[in-house]
């Protein structure tokens, strides 16, 4: 039972970072712009989250920033893919390239690198906390947890209630006809590009601001990618999205569970655990249906018959 | 209110009109690159300036140097060789529309095999390092079986798949090289030292590696293949058109699997002369660049195999240079992987004018 506890208390803090990601590249790619570069941000938001606290102190404060910077890399993100047309594919990784040498330099170079700093500690909730079982699992948790399924249910509403939502999904779905009907597709791309690149950048920095407080080169070691897994998942839906965060923090939060109660399996099979599951969720979800429920313009460049 | 704002609009782009281009003249494509790349550079030498290296010591340090020192020259050569390599491996998917991304895990899968048969003494001691490279070629093949089969059967995307199996592949490394294969005399956590006739050996009269001569012949049969046989003629049908090359009776299935192999074949020598050509041994991090590298090298060269030998060239300058800036300025390595991923950017961009022409309208 103690396990159980100890397990479950610990996958909010695992699925957080998975969660908000994956949002930020449903919101990007529900504009038809496919983003691989996922763990180039949160790398980027891991590194300017993690200096900026060091620099200045505030937690929250940092977060910000370093969704901000974040944002910053995705007009560089954007103006390839949405303005110059490039390979959507290339762009992508190169983002990853671009983020991690340069993380790494600027970390190095402002001497950010494994110093350790006090992050954002815990929600107070008194008493709640102390009921059985679910008490430290449900109310033991820091606020990011928490603001996390509030943005979900905002991103839900903005995608499936607002014009703003509608206009992006148009851009995504079928550019030409959102074009014609006078809905800008660069300016709805270029949007919901930055805004969801943030989410991508604070998903980096909840990692190296609140959960390790500290900065390690390379420290998102992969999560980019499995977002984008999860995005395919859960067919670029939001709350399937989180479902699927809240099951690889289950596969993450088990790790040092196991090693805890001394249990002899190879330390490196176990670090294989979320590739391998990220693998078959994959599979299987492509086993499940034919249509796999992609934005129908994912991943091509918008071209306007230009007219004089 | 709507009106007005998109009146304004419409004036601000009617002084600029975006044209599609059909076709550009080769010579003219390459001069566009060329800028981009020229533009690249500038951009990497003002980066590098920032970092505190002054502009005679970079003309020091990456050209005059490298190519008047015949140690630089040699090193060169020598990192040039696996470039080489692993951006055939990233060529030859990419031509069958295949991203392989996860060539770091079959360079290290290759490494693994190679040492598989150093480490355990397989084989006589005369051919055992033909035999390294074999098992090397092959265990970088077999590491792309699992993505192969997700993409043709299950429709999986390749690049999300051969992804994850690099993080797969780094742990079992750690795995052996902490457990079984750590350093006998040393317990450092890199494979016992290969034997002398398990390494690559330099050319005597040359003074150059052999693995250079491998990659040259590797450069050959490559070209041969892509430009001069039946399968790279019906690989072209298959990069211009997956359904036209199904419709004049391509197996497409068949192709894609070919051209994916050879690129985890390719990618496991890589490995091979990294660890038997460089390092002598197996350690933690010595594919550590190489497949960003060889995606890059392959982007760079539009997958035609002699421009892979040029930018694995100017790669090898670059990773040269960057070892000197980190001893003697204190930059760490990661600003070469800046540089390269600003070379990339710049030339991606580059291409928007390949393809479009802006006109301005009066």
């Amino acid at each position: 039972m103690d396990f159980l506890i100890n397990w479950f208390s610990n996958v909010p803090q695992s699925a957080v970072s998975f969660a908000l990601a994956t949002l930020g590249l449903i919101i990007c790619e529900r504009s038809g712009v496919l983003n691989l570069g996922a763990e180039g941000f949160m790398l980027m938001g891991a590194m300017t989250g993690a200096g900026a606290v060091l620099a200045i102190g505030n937690p929250f404060f940092a977060l910000l920033l370093a969704a901000l910077s974040t944002g910053a890399m995705a007009l560089l993100f954007g103006f390839l893919v949405i303005t110059l047309r490039v390979n959507q594919v290339i762009s992508g990784l190169t983002m990853v390239f671009f983020a991690q040498g340069f993380t790494t330099l600027v970390s190095t170079k402002m001497d950010w690198t494994n110093k350790a700093f006090t992050g954002v500690g815990k929600v107070n909730f008194g008493w709640l906390v102390d009921i059985p079982v679910i008490g430290k699992i449900l109310f033991g948790q820091d606020v990011i947890v928490y603001l996390t399924v509030l943005i979900f249910a905002a991103a839900v509403f903005l995608f499936d209630s607002t014009e703003q939502g509608m206009r992006i999904k148009a851009v995504g779905e079928n550019p030409e006809a959102a074009d014609s009907a006078g809905v800008s597709v660069a300016i709805n791309r270029y949007l919901a590009v930055v805004v969801g690149c943030m989410f991508v950048g604070l998903a980096g920095a909840y990692m190296s601001v609140v959960v390790a407080k500290i900065w390690v080169d390379g420290m998102t070691g992969g999560r980019g990618w499995i977002a984008i897994a999860l995005v395919i998942f859960a067919r670029w839906r939001f709350w399937t999205a989180l479902l699927g965060a809240v099951l690889f923090g289950c596969v993450e939060a088990l790790i040092p569970r196991i090693a805890a109660i001394g249990l002899q399996v190879p330390q490196y099979f176990m670090l294989m655990l979320p590739y391998v599951a990220t693998l078959s969720v994959m599979a299987w979800s492509s086993l499940r249906r034919k249509s796999n429920g992609a934005p129908g313009a994912l991943g091509k460049p918008f071209v306007r018959e230009e007219r004089s | 209110m709507r009106d007005i704002k998109l009146k304004s609009q419409r004036n601000l782009f009617q002084r600029f009109n975006l044209e599609m281009r059909e076709h550009m003249p080769v010579a003219q494509q390459a001069l566009v690159i060329a800028c981009g790349l020229i533009v690249g550079l500038i951009f990497s030498a003002l980066m590098l300036m920032v970092s505190g290296v002054s502009a005679s010591d970079l003309l020091n340090e990456f050209i005059i140097s490298i190519f008047t020192n015949s140690r630089n020259i040699n090193a060169v050569l020598s990192f040039s060789a696996p470039l080489i390599i692993v951006g055939l491996a990233a060529s030859i998917g990419f031509k069958a529309r295949f991203w392989n991304i996860g060539i770091e895990g079959q360079v290290i899968f290759g490494a693994i095999g190679a040492t598989v048969i150093a480490n355990y003494d397989i084989g006589p001691d005369s051919t055992r390092i033909v035999l390294m490279a074999l098992v090397a070629a092959l265990f970088g093949m077999a590491w792309m079986i699992l993505p192969l089969f997700l993409r043709l059967k299950l429709q999986v995307s390749e690049i999300i798949s051969t992804l994850l199996l690099n993080y797969i592949a780094f742990n079992f490394l750690l795995h052996m090289l902490y457990g079984a294969w750590k350093d006998p005399v040393t317990s450092f956590p890199n494979s016992k030292i290969y034997d002398m006739s398990e390494r690559l050996h330099k050319i005597a009269t040359l003074d150059v590696s052999v693995s250079i001569l491998i990659s040259i012949v590797l450069v050959i049969v490559v070209t041969w293949i892509l430009f001069f046989s039946r399968f790279g003629y019906a690989m072209k049908f298959v990069y211009a058109n997956p359904s036209m090359a199904k419709a004049v009776g391509i197996n497409f299935g068949i192709m894609l699997s070919v051209a994916a192999l050879a690129s985890g074949a390719l990618a496991g020598l890589t490995g091979f002369t990294i660890s038997a050509g460089i390092d002598s041994r197996l350690t933690q991090g010595f594919f550590v660049g190489y497949g960003f590298s060889g995606i890059l090298i392959g982007f760079l060269a539009r997958n035609n195999p002699l421009l892979v030998v040029f930018f694995s060239l100017m790669m090898a300058i670059l990773m040269v240079a960057g070892q000197t800036l980190q001893v003697f300025y204190q930059i760490p390595f990661a600003m070469v992987q800046l540089i390269q991923a600003t070379i990339v950017i710049c030339v991606a961009a580059s291409e928007f004018f390949i393809h479009h022409r802006i006109q301005v309208v009066s």
